[in-house]
């Protein structure tokens, strides 16, 4: 990728004419007569970069790279704030977070496209109850969920998580029940509270550190119940003969009326009672979460394990910024030094850097990477690593082929001739000329790394500790979900990596003009 | 002439020397991380287990069953090299991968069953130069079609689409581009088959088989083309820019010769070493990226191979033979394309 289509060139001239870019060796007449002043050096520098994003600013394929790296960074910087740090071992490789997610669940947008409605998720929690009432034996406490369900689709689970169950003599009696739209009240479960055991002493504490899930939608009360109901309240319609197969439809269904013996949606308004009767004042519940299993969830869906895709979405983005940074600038810094010297230096430490670079540039970095990674353990700053120590070659060659040129101008003749030593002329006086091209060259190593940490994560070697959009495209291709059609899972992650790697190739092509090819000729 | 063999002969040491860093530090990543040992380990326990039991239907006294079996066990030992440190014996491994002798696989076969590398590797690099030759030619007619074309109407809206298009197509990884072809072709139209090489079962006759190998092909192609064409076009059109603004090109266009032969005679002519090296370039970063595209595709090549003998049980030497000849082929792809520098262009030749 060189030279430019001359739309661009010419309204990039307007602009970079002042910079010290071109390939005349001498800058700008006022840093000659004075450069051994620092400000001036310091200043030559500040504004030729300056000058590179003036022009990135001024043409079309530039804004677009601004504006979509000023969205990526917002994200990263919401995420940074907003997310746990251990989140890919905490949160996201940790199954139990995601135990109450539908599984392979399509995003709820999905809806809107649909024919038919698709169950939202909902999950409530509450910490107080909604009713309180004194019993002879002490309290009835009453938790109500309102549960909304108007969809073509059966919810694909109904469960309830307590936590916290503190009791002081008596264990508490847990009841759960659900008021269905048409009048009739299912008893779910009764969950059982371990009485206190020998030398326990009160107040005696259970679901502390484990909160106990109940699976509604599967227990046998409720299956029981439910046949009553069914028989009790559509006495002449024909029913399933077993409806309890299926209990997650037919809590939410009642018999059609066709008389076909199919379970049809019960919509309206539902209601999911948690009925605690405690002996004493002081005994209770922390919470009662219930989860009405959707067909569809959040944002961008679930996986195979229930995640919640949206939220690794969002991850990918620092990640992917970082790798494109970092990999960007140690490789710019070590392949700019080292051309600077090359080129500087001459003889016999331009000798071995220039044999150096030439058999690093040769390597083929993916099959090493690969193999580096598969021996030496799954770390991201390996890959990293291994990514800047490969990609720095190409630079030191350019950078060299530009210093040959400055070092014989006249600007370095006369900053020699006042006796500045070689380290001050190629850092106040080689180094000013070349920094806006190298800016523009460092852009060009960010899309390279974001790709090769993609490509390495979806063959399985990304690190585990830390998610990526590669290591959500290779779970789904693992696990085969392309092949049944679960798109939002496959799509979304490489959208985001071409949308990333691309942000920088714009960016890069805005930047083309400082990179002017007739600079590589000369060598 | 001297001078041209001088310099072809310094980049052939070049590449030798690439070819021996990436053994180096093969090497020393195996050997001083400690996986080089443990492989070795196991594979002498394992054989120990092994030689216990046979030796044990003759030997009937324990004693001298134990004694027996550690001797053994310490030839054997010595035969791995686990006497010596990694840094002794793994440079022996080298001499020997630069012989060309690869050793041998530990689950890896050839359909034949062989378990050398070699065998394995032979029969797994027709495949793979199938795919990548055939993209690699349709890359290259494309791009310079499309390439010499856009550079006659530079800056319309045309040639700007072309280089979003170029931008776009080194944004997007080949094994997405694959994924996606696979669910909307293969799956959603059912116009292709999804991977693998051959139907199951695989029809009768030279003909049909080649046949329905080249039908399986057109989808991984479909992918690797795309990725590569985009910033190929690019680099012909640019370089065909940049050469048609020289003064010769001037001065043919002045004497009146048509644009045709100006074009083929005194801006490609000039032009051709640079698009070449993009061709080639691109051809060995596609080796590399044959590794995902054949993994998508279950397509049996060397970069599928690679695949397998990383992931799963990783197999030490496989992974070091594989390594070996993906750099092997990078380098030779590189000279080649040294030696077509020399033929192409008459002032290096002439130099």
């Amino acid at each position: 990728m060189s030279a430019t289509p001359p739309s661009d060139q010419a309204r990039a001239d307007d602009t970079t004419r002042p910079a010290a870019v071109s390939d005349s060796p001498i800058a700008a007449p006022a840093t000659f007569g004075d450069s051994h002043l620092e400000p001036v050096s310091d200043d030559e520098s500040g504004s030729a970069i300056r000058s590179a994003l003036r022009l990135l600013v001024a043409n079309g394929s530039g804004k677009a790279g601004i504006a979509l790296f000023v969205v990526m960074l917002g994200i990263s910087l919401y995420v940074v704030v907003t997310y746990p740090l251990d989140f890919g071992t905490a949160r996201w490789s940790n199954p139990t977070v995601w135990g109450d997610n539908p599984k392979n669940a399509p995003p709820v947008w999905t809806n809107w496209v649909r024919s038919d409605r698709a169950v939202e998720h909902t999950s409530l929690t509450l910490d107080e109850p909604s009713q309180i009432r004194a019993i002879p034996a002490g309290e009835v406490r009453i938790f109500r969920v309102p549960l909304t369900y108007d969809a073509d689709e059966f919810p694909t689970f109904l469960s309830m998580t307590l936590s916290g169950v503190t009791f002081h003599g008596r264990p508490p009696a847990i009841l759960a029940s659900l008021q269905r739209p048409d009048g009739t009240a299912v008893r779910l479960a009764s969950v059982p509270i371990r009485a206190p055991r020998a030398g326990e002493t009160a107040p005696y504490r259970r679901f502390y550190d484990a909160p106990e899930r109940v699976l509604l939608s599967e227990e046998q009360t409720a299956a029981q119940s439910l046949a009553q109901i069914y028989q009790q309240t559509y006495p002449g319609l024909a029913v399933p003969t077993n409806v309890t197969d299926d209990l997650g439809a037919a809590l939410f269904g009642r018999p059609a009326e066709d008389g076909s013996g199919r379970i049809v949606p019960l919509t309206g308004e539902y209601s999911l009672e948690v009925q605690t009767v405690v002996a004493d004042p002081t005994d209770g519940i922390a919470g009662v979460r219930v989860v009405l299993g959707g067909t569809v969830f959040g944002v961008m869906g679930t996986d195979g394990l229930g995640r919640d895709l949206f939220e690794g979405l969002l991850y990918g983005f620092p990640v992917g910024l970082l790798i494109a940074f970092l990999a960007a600038i140690f490789s710019t810094v070590i392949g700019a030094s080292l051309g600077i010297l090359s080129g500087y230096a001459g003889g016999v430490t331009d000798a071995v850097i220039q044999r150096l670079s030439d058999i690093i540039s040769n390597v083929p970095v993916l099959p090493l990477l690969i193999f580096l990674v598969s021996v030496l353990g799954r770390h991201l700053w390996l890959i990293i690593l291994v990514l800047v120590a490969f990609s720095w070659p190409g630079l030191t060659i350019l950078v060299r082929s530009m210093v040959l040129q400055i070092r014989s101008g006249q600007l370095v003749e006369a900053a020699k001739a006042l006796g500045a030593s070689r380290r001050r002329i190629m850092l106040r006086h080689i180094f000013p000329q070349t920094a806006p091209f190298i800016v523009a060259q460092m852009i060009f190593f960010a899309p390279g790394a974001i790709l090769a940490e993609a490509s390495l994560s979806f063959l399985g070697l990304g690190d585990p500790s830390i998610p990526t959009w590669g290591q959500m495209l290779e779970a789904g291709f693992r696990t085969g979900a392309l092949y049944v059609g679960y798109w939002w899972w496959v799509i979304p992650p490489g959208v985001l990596i071409v949308v990333t790697a691309l942000a920088f190739m714009l960016l890069a092509l805005a930047m083309e003009p400082i990179v002017d090819p007739r600079l590589r000729k000369t060598n | 002439m001297l001078t041209t063999l001088r310099q072809l002969a310094f980049r052939a040491v070049t590449l030798f020397g690439v070819l021996l860093a990436v053994l180096l530090l093969l090497v020393v990543s195996l050997g001083a991380t400690g996986f080089s040992d443990d492989l070795l380990r196991a594979q002498v326990n394992e054989e120990t287990r092994g030689l216990r039991q046979s030796l044990g239907q003759t030997i009937r006294d324990p004693d001298q069953l134990e004694r027996t079996v550690a001797e053994r066990q310490n030839e054997l030992k010595r035969f791995y090299g686990l006497d010596r440190p990694w840094y002794t014996r793994l440079p022996e491994a080298v001499w020997r991968v630069l012989r060309l002798d690869l050793g041998e696989a530990r689950s890896l076969r050839t359909a034949e069953g062989s378990n050398s590398v070699s065998d394995i590797v032979l029969e797994r690099l027709p495949y793979t130069m199938l795919l990548l030759t055939t993209s690699s030619l349709i890359t290259a007619v494309v791009g310079l079609l499309v390439g010499v074309r856009m550079a006659t109407m530079v800056g319309s809206r045309l040639d700007r689409a072309v280089a979003y298009f170029a931008a776009i197509s080194f944004a997007v990884p080949a094994w997405w581009l694959g994924i996606l072809l696979i669910v909307i072709v293969a799956f959603q139209l059912d116009l292709l088959p999804a991977s693998g090489m051959y139907s199951t079962p695989p029809p009768e006759g030279r003909l049909d088989r080649s046949l329905d190998l080249a039908h399986h092909a057109i989808l991984p192609i479909l992918t690797l083309v795309p990725v590569s064409v985009g910033p190929y076009i690019y680099t012909v059109r640019t370089m065909t820019v940049t050469v048609a603004q020289e003064d010769h090109v001037q001065l043919a266009r002045a004497k009146g010769l048509p644009e045709s032969q100006v074009t083929r005679r005194h801006i490609l002519r000039v032009a051709a070493p640079p698009i070449v090296t993009g061709l080639i370039l691109g051809l060995a970063g596609s080796l590399s990226g044959s590794i995902l595209v054949e993994t998508i595709f279950n397509w049996q090549g060397m970069g599928r191979l690679y695949f397998d003998a990383v992931s799963g049980a990783a197999d030490e030497g496989v992974i070091v033979a594989l390594t070996f000849v993906f750099t092997l082929m990078y380098v030779i792809a590189r000279f080649v394309l040294d030696i077509l520098y020399v033929l192409l262009d008459p002032r290096v030749r002439l130099q």
